[in-house]
């Protein structure tokens, strides 16, 4: 008998919690596919090992984009992939609860549920990040007070307010960390006239990146192609340069959080002053994130003590509770 | 004596079915109370641990690129 399993799958990372176990998988959402056959070659860190150095014949990628399938078939492969090394065979099909961002598409949706009946899932329910996120991060939802969650991920950011156990006001906006290394690729480019690749940007990120000044002096040695003579050539990165290039990314999130907290309403806007708003997600991570949306909204903001992993422990505990909580699946309400 | 059996299988029956008849879906009340008590802080006691636990055994910093 298969152990049911909790899925979140992000665009820039796969967790997975096994009934009864926890987490058992945290690995990038990354797959490497020989072109020409279409033979799976490697999946997570080592297929994120190969991004943007592959010959020809391999493509490496990630089959998410936004937090949706943007290839059904690789999609599929690959959950068919994380069930196998989980313990999931022909003959042990398990319940699965995957986290979707709420702004997914009824096209969307279907094409997750279906990916994974076809991976190998006797039966595949869908629940809205934030709301996972805010059981993860412990935040009493199951009470009549206002709990406002803030999800940055790869893909998308989300913000919700959540009262007795469903969500009262959402925002989404298909815009995350990925956004935020793509910014540093086009600055790079524009202003020092060399290219970098994804990886190098999502470095220069964690290494210098900032929402708001920090008082961080820091700088970074960035190596790159020179656009113009296609050599090698190296350039030194300053954190205001960085903040610099990722201001409408960062402004664009900070403003979905201020529309979020626009729609709440009076009795639980009141509740966010004193109790604050829960930053979850890997890009919640990054630095003076927490300190900007402070200064911008006038509401405290707090980090969630599990922000890479909130999202699927909430989901975990679904799956827990699943007779009791199957009606917090996307659908179940509408 | 197949007369019995008969008579003693259709009585059966007839319970059975006079009980799934009487059986209710829960109500509104019943699954909205058992959704809320699912989601009280004693009901994710061990998710909480488990947050616990990883807060406890996890370095400084972390990927920045969330899920």
């Amino acid at each position: 008998m298969a152990r049911d399993l909790a899925i979140d799958l992000g665009t820039a990372n796969t967790l997975v919690y096994m009934k009864g176990r926890g987490i058992v998988l945290n690995e990038p959402s990354v797959i490497a596919l020989n072109r020409q056959t279409g033979a799976v070659l490697a999946t997570a860190h080592a297929a994120w090992q190969m991004i943007g150095r592959t010959p020809g014949y391999i493509v490496a990628g990630r089959p998410l984009r936004g937090g949706a399938i943007t290839d059904f078939e690789i999609t599929e492969r690959m959950i068919r992939l994380l069930l196998q090394r989980v313990g999931v065979s022909r003959f042990t099909r398990p319940k699965v609860v995957i986290c979707v961002p709420s702004a997914i598409t009824e096209v969307e949706r279907r094409a997750v549920t279906d990916a994974a009946r076809r991976a190998g899932a006797a039966d595949a329910n869908l629940i809205e990040q934030p709301m996972a996120a805010a059981i993860g991060a412990d935040l009493p939802i199951d009470e009549p007070v206002g709990n406002m969650v803030i999800d940055i991920g790869g893909g998308t950011s989300e913000t919700a307010v959540i009262s007795l156990g469903g969500i009262v006001a959402l925002e989404a906006v298909r815009i995350g960390s990925f956004d935020i290394d793509a910014a540093i690729q086009n600055y790079v480019r524009r202003e020092h006239g060399i290219a970098i690749g994804e990886r190098t940007a999502e470095e220069i990120k964690k290494e210098i990146g900032s929402a708001d000044p920090i008082g961080d002096d820091r700088q970074a040695e960035v190596r790159g192609r020179d656009l113009m003579t296609g050599l090698p050539k190296t350039v030194i990165l300053t954190p205001e340069e960085i903040r610099f290039a990722i201001e409408d990314v960062v402004s664009s999130i900070v403003a979905s959080v201020i529309r979020c907290l626009a729609k709440a309403p009076p009795e639980l806007s009141q509740d966010f002053l004193t109790r604050g708003m829960y930053l979850v997600g890997g890009g919640s991570l990054l630095r003076g994130v927490r300190e900007r949306i402070e200064r911008e909204t006038r509401v405290p903001v707090r980090q969630s003590t599990a922000a890479l992993e909130a999202v699927v422990l909430g989901a975990g505990h679904v799956i827990e509770h699943y007779e009791a909580l199957k009606g917090m699946f996307m659908g179940a309400r509408r | 004596m197949i007369w019995f059996l008969v008579g003693a299988a259709i009585v059966c029956a007839g319970i059975v079915l006079f009980v799934v008849s009487r059986r209710r879906a829960p109500d509104g009340v019943t699954s909205f109370q058992r959704q809320i008590d699912a989601l009280s802080p004693e009901a994710r006691r061990s998710v909480v641990d488990r947050v616990q636990k990883l807060d406890e055994g996890t370095p400084e910093g972390g990927d920045l690129d969330g899920p």
